[in-house]
């Protein structure tokens, strides 16, 4: 069992529920960026860490600018292994590690290699926004995450239909299943709570296991909180990269920019119902 | 002339994927985020449906024929063969000239079927990017004509380039939007009408080029063949057979491909694209996606061959914005994979020569776009060297939005 299933079944056995916290790797710089990232993992359960993709279809402007701020520093996919290796190992954490991206940057490492390094570092989950459930690279990353025992995570929106959701809850490998609460940009609309509970409730006629957790407009503790009534999970992204890019036009640099975003990350993680 | 019917001769495979069966590289597929899936599927759907529609292509091609103006003449260029040696030395020289569509260059004709199938699917609302704004004006001009609102999203650095194509897709009611994502140009613009159409599934992408997420790739070439099919019929009955070798110039492809299409399996018809080699190949600015060796990767939906920069896309270089692209299309990265089409390349300074020399000896004010075709087709034609041959070069846009930038070039080089 997968360090993610067992986050997951204790949660639900206790009557948990789970925080997650997105930040883009590298975002202002490799140094600031470990800063808030070992900080955040005081009040993150699992922490998502974005690999940026300069022509990426799916982010929101904020996602976008971390992106470049990223690439511009330097960041690519072997920086940020070191750089989730580096804060476990000056952490200790307990938080589980997830790393988010595109297939080009996948590709081009290449997906045995991208794979090694997971297992190497201690990744515990994968999404890769643009692996379509049909794409010839997609059994090729199931099977060789199972192997390795990572988490293979799914995305579903309110717009797909059940054929969709039944493939993706099939296609998820020891992990949860990524809903987002509306169609549109990550983080460019407020949390539909609607929308949540009724892909919760279709999801659920295929699966009653799988965990599911809640991403896309999720800005505030008490977003988070209602949210948490209905998740295994919930997902903040763009508000935290907001943050960061706040703190970053302050000039705050190294642990100064960690803790002005740790705080934020931990007020927004109180929101989960406990 | 009427428009001959289209005939699928080189099919992907379900899932959007043409495969080289040597080499096993797949060029197509639909690598985008789930959000994005249903929009697609409802894309996808309608077209096939629309291509089974007889009312919808005999309205179509008879709009195509009386609006868009598609049966452009070819013509054979008795300057253009002298320039290239002559006639005994290479046989002659032909221009197929889509510059003289409604819009003045070859977009139109997608553009305009593509925005009639939104229609015809009940969609309200258009979202499209645009590169040198020819695409731009002619969905601008399509969505004017048919009563559809849209946004066309464009680099910010084109953008200041292009004025006048710009303001006349204003002129249309277009709404414009300037992104200032990453290189300013071309790539940064579609990703960005991408990001859009994954908000808006009510309003319905076109793509400008044989780019993109299936089904893009297969609808802009199918509709777009058009020019192909006519072309076929013309230089038959012109020339009595079909030309030996056809020139076109390739930023995605859309023109190329869209006339070359019904050539494919026309096996005695060589079919070439040029590229820009912007400042030249061995500086590293340029828009040469094969010339500069190009890799397979991963965006914007598709597997294709792209520049590359790291694990990110390259930026790429050329003063002619509709050649500004760091990838190139689906099909076409296929048919090049397989040996179909030759790719040559022409810098722009080049271009910009070529350009004065149209305008001063042939007469024609030609999309800077096009003159890196003329360019290179005269010097391989040169070195081809054969009698009786018939080459024809595809003259894919008209010149006016390059006036102001080539009036510089001739001050500095008075």
């Amino acid at each position: 069992m997968s360090k993610l299933n067992i986050l997951f079944k204790e949660a639900r056995k206790n009557k948990k529920k789970i925080f997650i916290g997105f930040v883009t790797s590298g975002d202002p710089n490799y140094n600031s960026s470990k800063e808030i990232i070992k900080e955040m993992t005081k009040s993150c359960q699992i922490i998502e860490a974005g690999i940026s993709f300069n022509t990426s279809t799916s982010d929101s402007p904020i996602i976008m600018e971390a992106n470049d701020r990223a690439i511009n520093s330097g960041m690519n996919m072997n920086k940020t292994f070191k750089l989730i290796k580096e804060v476990k190992r000056e952490t200790n954490t307990n938080t589980c590690f997830v790393i988010m991206t595109y297939l080009n940057p996948v590709k081009i490492f290449g997906i045995k290699k991208f794979i090694n390094q997971c297992n190497f570092v201690g990744i515990d989950g994968v999404i890769i926004v643009d692996s379509n459930l049909n794409s010839p690279e997609e059994k090729i990353l199931i099977n060789s995450l199972s192997k390795n025992k990572i988490g293979y995570i799914k995305i579903i929106s309110p717009t797909n239909d059940d054929e969709f959701i039944k493939q993706s809850i099939k296609n998820c490998r020891d992990s949860w299943l990524y809903i987002t609460s509306y169609y549109g940009l990550t983080g460019s609309k407020n949390v539909n709570i609607n929308n949540v509970k009724m892909m919760i409730k279709r999801v659920r006629k295929y699966s009653k296991e799988i965990p599911v957790a809640v991403g896309f407009g999720v800005k505030t503790p008490s977003q988070v909180k209602q949210v948490s009534k209905y998740a295994d999970g919930v997902i903040c992204g763009s508000t935290i990269v907001n943050k960061v890019a706040e703190g970053h036009k302050k000039r705050l640099k190294g642990k100064k920019l960690a803790t002005f975003v740790s705080s934020y990350v931990k007020k927004l993680s109180k929101g989960i119902r406990k | 002339m009427r428009i001959p019917p289209f005939k699928e001769i080189n099919p992907p495979t379900k899932d959007g994927f043409w495969i080289n069966k040597k080499t096993n590289e797949k060029f197509g597929g639909q690598y985008i985020s789930p959000l994005l899936v249903p929009n697609l599927k409802r894309v996808e759907k309608g077209f096939y449906k629309a291509l089974k529609d007889k009312k919808f292509l005999k309205e179509l091609n008879e709009e195509l024929l009386s609006f868009i103006g598609v049966n452009t003449p070819i013509h054979f260029s008795p300057e253009l063969t002298k320039l290239a040696g002559g006639e005994k030395k290479i046989g002659k020289i032909y221009l197929k000239r889509t510059d003289l569509h409604t819009n003045h260059s070859h977009k139109p004709v997608s553009a305009y079927s593509s925005c009639k199938l939104a229609k015809y699917l009940g969609f309200k609302k258009i979202l499209t990017e645009t590169g040198a704004f020819q695409n731009g004006r002619a969905v601008a001009s399509a969505c004017a004509a048919l009563g559809l609102d849209l946004d066309i999203y464009v680099g910010a650095k084109d953008a200041k380039k292009l004025a006048i194509n710009k303001d006349i897709s204003a002129l249309h009611g277009a709404n414009i939007i300037e992104v200032h994502d990453s290189t300013k140009s071309l790539l940064p613009a579609m990703a960005a009408a991408l990001r859009a159409f994954q908000s808006e599934p009510d309003s319905m992408y076109v793509v400008g080029s044989v780019a993109g997420p299936h089904p893009y790739p297969l609808m802009v070439r199918t509709f777009g063949s058009v020019i192909g099919r006519i072309t076929k019929k013309q230089f038959k009955n012109l020339v009595g057979k079909d030309p030996s070798t056809i020139f076109s110039v390739c930023g995605g492809g859309s023109n190329m491909l869209c006339i070359s299409y019904p050539y494919i399996k026309t096996k005695n018809t060589k079919i070439y694209a040029v590229e820009s080699a912007g400042k030249g190949l061995k500086t590293g600015k340029h828009g040469a996606t094969i010339g500069g060796g190009g890799k397979m990767g991963i965006l914007l939906g598709m597997q294709s061959k792209v520049l590359l920069d790291g694990e990110n896309i390259a930026e790429s270089f050329t003063e002619a914005s509709g050649l500004d692209f760091s990838s190139i299309g689906t099909e076409v990265a296929y048919l090049q994979s397989i040996g179909r089409i030759k790719f040559l390349t022409a810098t722009d300074l080049e271009a910009k020569k070529t350009f004065m020399m149209m305008a001063r000896k042939v007469g024609l004010i030609c999309a800077i776009e096009a003159c890196y075709v003329i360019h290179a087709a005269i010097k391989e034609i040169r070195k081809i060297g054969k009698p009786k041959q018939n080459h024809l070069i595809h003259l894919c846009g008209a010149g006016e939005p390059n006036v102001a930038q080539m009036m510089e070039h001739m001050k500095k080089n008075k």
